[in-house]
């Protein structure tokens, strides 16, 4: 638990934020797919922390990517450089290096681009990033992925950029156009997307892995309430697992698809 | 520093803070951040015969001033946490003082469970019944408010352990006293309060409850002057030590609870919000008794002007 001071908190766009921490002790272990704790205030209303997929790592400044949404992210989108935040992390299970040979294939979903970006300085080989937004105001940090040397392409739900459809037609698209690539797969937005992504690579026999974001409380394995279902041997074929401490990165075979 | 020994009848702890059963996992995840030997006792998470899945998720919600749960009891059942890696067998070995909460879908389950916990208790400093959790309906009965049903369930497990057995009482009552002296009466050692009132939060929104259980426990530190009144009320109508809990956020409130007539505090959802909260809890107490030269927790205990 660190206190990272603000550098800086700037709009993307629309509702969509990237904030700047000096968090050293975070950066020098962060691995992508992992996340930071904040605890954005210490007024006695609004109590819990909020949890972020860590963005980027640069040095020893940290960048997480929000989309205001509720108090708490409001109130995170209100701070000023210098001011102080409470870390805590980085926590979870992050993202595994594919084998060498394989290409990496980033799959968001909206803001899920944030989460999968530093795999693009961890992992040593480039691939491609597929990203599904709702609209063109919502694509976001593409850029930041064509300046990695990866190959973006982008899906909007309602066509007003690139694929007119879900991210997964992307997928579909990306698998036909090269039937014997060997692709390595990184998920990460919402709940039905990974679902739908999850069924998609399973039908193709495509290895991968999914970062299941849930609503989340303590953030370190204590509380039980971020559980996702995963495989089990149990009569319902699932048990819970925590989001926080054994996830949110689970692996594409673990994964209970209802 | 102020002498912080804790006496609960014939069990002793270092200290007079605990965990609140639930909020604390089984210790291991604490173990990353703290010592959690320090702590007077790590009251690990409900524990029954069977794994338990727990409820669907959403199972929280923030609300102002806490939080609403309805986790559900999730547990890996009695044998797992007996010799599981992460759960008794790892207490004891970085000898954390460990209380264990269980529970049962019957009341032969309460039996079963105390009766397992007791032939392998190495480890185990006490037993909490918990007759009280707002979110889990076993077959329609709530044991906790009923108050034929509470002394049955704690004469069951005394009759099981020679443990000492605290009880864990329901807020949801119209007097929590009158449930204290039942638990006594039935053998109790001492009672612990309060749990979680049952709360609600609606997203106006979709229109849907905001967590899946529709209705789940309210914690936080709006619940403190409730669980203070109530431990008040019960350290008047019992003379068994007094476990109290309910908002706790620092030492401060913890030593409130003290002055109502507690000998003892538990730290809940201020685990949540910040991992090492308990031990500031600690430190916080001492502070306050260094400040006011009182040499003995126990001089305040109930020292309401």
């Amino acid at each position: 638990m660190i206190n990272g001071e603000i550098l800086e908190n700037n709009r993307l766009k629309g509702d969509y934020f990237l904030v700047r921490f000096h968090a050293p002790e975070i950066c020098a272990k962060a691995r992508a797919g992992q996340f930071v704790h904040v605890r954005i205030n210490d007024h006695g209303d609004r109590i819990l922390r909020r949890p972020f997929s860590i963005h980027d790592c640069a040095g020893e400044t940290l960048s997480l990517v929000y989309k205001v949404v509720g108090h708490g992210t409001k109130e995170l989108s209100e701070l000023a450089p210098g001011a102080v935040c409470d870390l805590l992390g980085p926590l979870g299970v992050g993202f595994s290096d594919p084998a060498p040979g394989m290409t990496p294939v980033l799959v968001a979903g909206g803001y899920g681009a944030a989460a999968t970006y530093l795999l693009t300085k961890q992992v040593p080989q480039r691939g491609l990033f597929l990203l599904g937004a709702r609209s063109e105001s919502d694509v976001l940090l593409t850029e930041k992925y064509e300046k990695a040397g990866y190959e973006v392409r982008v899906a909007t739900n309602d066509g007003s950029m690139g694929y007119h459809g879900f991210v997964t037609g992307l997928v579909e698209q990306l698998l036909a156009e090269k039937p014997d690539g060997k692709f390595f797969f990184y998920g990460c937005g919402p709940h039905p997307m990974l679902m739908a992504l999850a069924k998609l690579l399973r039908a193709h026999h495509q290895p991968g892995e999914l970062s299941i974001d849930h609503l989340m409380c303590c953030g370190i394995g204590a509380c039980f309430a971020c559980v996702v279902k995963v495989k089990a041997d149990t009569p319902t074929g699932w048990t819970y697992a925590r989001a926080c401490a054994d996830g949110p990165v689970f692996n594409l075979d673990s994964v209970y698809v209802e | 520093m102020a002498d912080l020994t804790c006496n609960l009848g014939r069990l002793t702890l270092k200290n007079p803070v605990m965990t609140a059963s639930g909020t604390f996992g089984y210790g291991y995840e604490y173990h990353q951040y703290y010592d959690i030997s320090r702590l007077g006792a790590v009251v690990v998470k409900g524990i029954r015969m069977e794994p338990s899945p727990g409820n669907p998720t959403p199972r929280v919600a923030e609300v102002t001033g806490g939080m609403l749960n309805a986790i559900g009891l999730q547990g890996p059942g009695v044998e797992t946490f007996l010799h599981g890696e992460h759960y008794l067998p790892f207490l004891r070995s970085v000898h954390a003082t460990t209380i264990v909460n269980m529970w049962g879908k019957t009341i032969q389950e309460y039996g079963e469970v105390a009766a397992r916990l007791d032939a392998e208790s190495d480890g185990i400093a006490a037993l909490e019944i918990n007759i009280s959790c707002p979110n889990v309906k076993a077959g329609g009965v709530a044991f906790g408010t009923d108050l034929k049903l509470a002394h049955e369930v704690v004469s069951l497990v005394r009759s099981r352990t020679k443990l000492p057995l605290i009880t864990k009482l329901s807020p949801n009552v119209t007097c929590i006293a009158d449930f204290a002296r039942a638990v006594v009466d039935a053998g109790s050692d001492m009672v612990s309060l309060i749990n979680t009132i049952p709360g609600m939060s609606i997203d106006i929104e979709t229109r849907r409850p905001r967590i899946a259980n529709r209705t789940g426990g309210f914690s936080g530190p709006a619940l403190k002057p409730i669980a203070v009144r109530m431990v008040y009320d019960v350290a008047h109508a019992v003379k068994v030590p007094v476990i109290g809990m309910g908002g706790i956020m620092n030492g401060d409130d913890a030593i409130e609870f003290f002055l109502a007539g507690a000998s003892a505090v538990a730290v809940g959802t201020a685990n949540f919000v910040d991992p090492y909260a308990a031990l500031k809890v600690i430190d916080g107490i001492n502070t306050y008794l260094d400040r006011h030269g009182i040499a003995s927790v126990s001089e305040i205990i109930g020292a309401l002007r």
